[in-house]
């Protein structure tokens, strides 16, 4: 902040308008700023705009119908509190000064949103967490697939099928891009290459012959099977995201530990694992997103409703009743989508450390 | 001393043995059960004709004379593919991709990031909400987002995407989840230039576009000629928004290849053809695979490790 007065000494010595010239490159700056940040709320929009719909409706749409002036309200209450948050933002490099106009500007929309809306507000579309048959009694028939699983058990499924992928990936994947990592042995490049080769390799196109191959081995249909198959095709990944990590970790750190006389599995349980923390939970929290979103090898190689998983009980409930009830169908994706979403929200410092030769996949 | 030494040295080769076993068997065992088993049985499998029953009765060359004289619809799946990819591609996963990536790096580092997180969102976002989220937008009566805007703010008729533009609406929702993945690489690629380099081209004088032209882009060209590899290789094989926006339809007109495979295998039960038909995506794949791999920074990656005690 000491430009100016530097400025307005400057015009005296050598007749040149600084502050002036310096005033104009500010504004340049700002419109720069200000038409960047346009751009970019533009196309933001697009992709906020049906979450935030969709949260709307599950919480405000009651059977039959869809109001969307609740939709717009909301929006015209927060659209503007954003853009002025924005401008304060660009005005000023005060913590404080950011920190009260983002609280204001919190309290203002909430009292705002409160006074507007909060009459259509209501949690009867999550009834679905405490009524184990929510889709008969709304279509008040038998659906075509048999009795309708209760949320809890699908959950329950895809609970199981993420921890485990999680658990298995960690182990395999660990002990693996240690070995490549630290150890020579004869073939050391081979592998490497062809797991890079099977890396880029799309697994989508196998799915015919792991259909069959788990049919033959009796693994069709079980969780056991789905998990084995998922662990593997993104095993490659994961193999060369941990060798990273080991690559990192500095070998006098395991030497010291070998003349101290670890042996080398104690080394690397002991002083080598705790060195890449931050790689093994961002493989887990990736693995775990991973497996709690997958749809299509889960839709083929899972049948029985019993076996549904989260993806499978969201596919079907908005199949059978999303002409009739759209509050259900957006309160089981609300519901759905959210461990993923607080997952990555609060993990995601671990999860931008993953990279392969800087390419983050 | 040299009865010693021997003993020593089986004794490693032993260790050795029981080390490789241990670390790299698991992830061995796995690959080869589920990665390179189901490549070798679909290429069996394609000059078989199992059907529904999942037996096999004959060997047969029949899938490979169907795909090449008598398969018509084929020929049109083929010409959704090239549109879908091509725009995709062309349109998001690589330009889009670069302006956000500009754009995000140009704001304060805090402003960037956040919409980088929301363009991140849907590729964080389980697919089938998402492609939930595409059928309330283009949603056809009034409840429709998109219609409420078309309607209410520009005043324009109510618009059936779905059904009079399909192929549009799976080229934005594969879209708008393809660019992010650009979008992360090319930020990092931008980061990574030396901060002294924007600096010198700014007291040279040098605008924003001169900037972007002399100094961003040639630190670009690798990672982009990446992406478009990459990005072409997984729009090509990569159905799961076209089967649970559209389902391939209306009839075939959204059945890109990989989902026409899909669709014969799981829906008419002509696994042996469809297995036929993934051979080709197979092939394509390896391909792209080792292309890929001569553009990895390979002396990096097989550096041999210093550390050789076992």
């Amino acid at each position: 902040m000491h430009a100016p007065t530097l400025a307005t000494a400057a015009v005296h010595a050598d007749g040149v308008p600084w502050s002036a010239l310096a005033q104009r490159a500010r504004w340049r700056r700002i419109g720069e700023q200000s038409a960047l940040l346009v751009f970019l709320l533009a196309v933001s929009i697009p992709i906020l705009l049906p979450y935030f719909w969709m949260v709307v409706i599950s919480f405000t749409a009651r059977s039959g119908g869809v109001s969307t002036r609740v939709l717009w309200t909301a929006c015209a209450v927060i659209v503007p509190a954003v853009i002025v948050y924005c401008v304060v933002h660009l005005a000023t490099s005060s913590v404080r000064v950011r920190l009260i106009a983002a609280a204001a500007l919190l309290a203002a929309s909430v009292a705002l949103l409160v006074a507007l809306v909060g009459p259509s507000f209501h949690f009867a579309n999550y009834r679905f967490l405490w009524r184990p048959n929510i889709v008969e009694e709304i279509r008040s028939k038998a659906t075509a697939g048999g009795q309708f699983p209760s949320v809890w058990i699908a959950f329950r499924n895809s609970l199981a099928l993420a921890l485990s992928e999680t658990v298995i990936i960690l182990a395999v994947a660990s002990l693996a891009g240690y070995y490549v990592s630290r150890f020579a042995f004869r073939g050391r490049e081979a592998f490497l290459q062809g797991l890079l080769v099977l890396h880029a390799f799309p697994a989508m196109t196998l799915i015919i012959p792991l259909f069959l191959i788990l049919h033959w081995i009796g693994l069709l249909d079980t969780i056991v099977g789905v998990m084995l198959v998922l662990a593997t095709i993104e095993l490659p990944f994961y193999v060369f995201v941990l060798k990273g990590f080991f690559d990192a970790v500095p070998w006098d750190i395991e030497m010291s530990a070998m003349t101290d006389g670890a042996t080398r599995r104690q080394a690397f349980r002991l002083v080598v694992l705790p060195q890449v923390r931050v790689g093994l939970i961002a493989v887990g929290v990736f693995a775990f997103i991973r497996a709690w979103e997958e749809y299509i090898f889960v839709r083929t190689m899972l049948i029985e409703n019993t076996h549904w998983v989260m993806s499978l009980y969201l596919y079907w409930v908005s199949d059978d009743i999303m002409g009739v009830d759209y509050g259900i169908v957006a309160a089981v994706s609300v519901f759905y989508v959210l461990p993923s979403l607080l997952l990555y929200v609060f993990c995601q410092k671990y999860l931008t450390q993953m990279t392969i030769g800087g390419i983050r996949g | 001393m040299t009865i010693e030494n021997a003993r020593f040295g089986r004794a490693q080769a032993r260790r050795q043995r029981a080390n490789f076993a241990l670390f790299l068997g698991p992830a061995l065992l796995l690959l080869a059960c589920f990665f390179l088993a189901p490549v070798i049985v679909d290429l069996g499998l394609a000059f078989t004709d199992m059907d529904r029953t999942l037996a096999v009765t004959t060997l047969t060359l029949d899938n490979f004379q169907r795909m090449t004289t008598r398969d018509t619809r084929l020929l049109a799946s083929l010409g959704v593919t090239a549109i879908f990819v091509l725009c995709t591609l062309g349109i998001f996963n690589v330009t889009f991709a670069l302006l956000l990536a500009l754009t995000t790096t140009a704001v304060p580092r805090a402003l960037g990031a956040f919409f980088r997180a929301v363009w991140l969102l849907p590729r964080m976002s389980p697919s089938v909400v998402y492609a939930l989220l595409w059928l309330w937008v283009v949603d056809p009566n009034e409840r429709g987002l998109l219609n409420q805007v078309l309607v209410h703010v520009l005043g324009m008729a109510p618009a059936d995407l779905r059904n009079n533009h399909p192929l549009l609406v799976i080229i934005l929702a594969n879209g708008f989840i393809g660019a992010s993945l650009g979008m992360i690489i090319f930020t990092s690629a931008i980061r990574s230039i030396p901060e002294h380099l924007f600096h010198a081209a700014r007291a040279d004088g040098a605008g924003a576009l001169a900037i972007v032209r002399h100094i961003v882009f040639p630190a670009l060209r690798w990672p982009i000629s990446y992406m478009t590899i990459h990005q072409t290789l997984s729009l090509l094989v990569s159905f799961e928004y076209i089967l649970l926006i559209t389902g391939g339809g209306p009839f075939f007109d959204t059945t890109v290849f990989s989902l026409y495979a899909y669709r014969r295998a799981f829906e008419n039960g002509q696994y042996a053809y469809g297995a036929a038909l993934s051979l080709i995506l197979i092939v394509i794949g390896v391909v792209a695979a080792l292309g890929m791999w001569r553009l990895m920074d390979m002396r990096r990656l097989l550096q041999t490790p210093r550390i050789e005690v076992h």
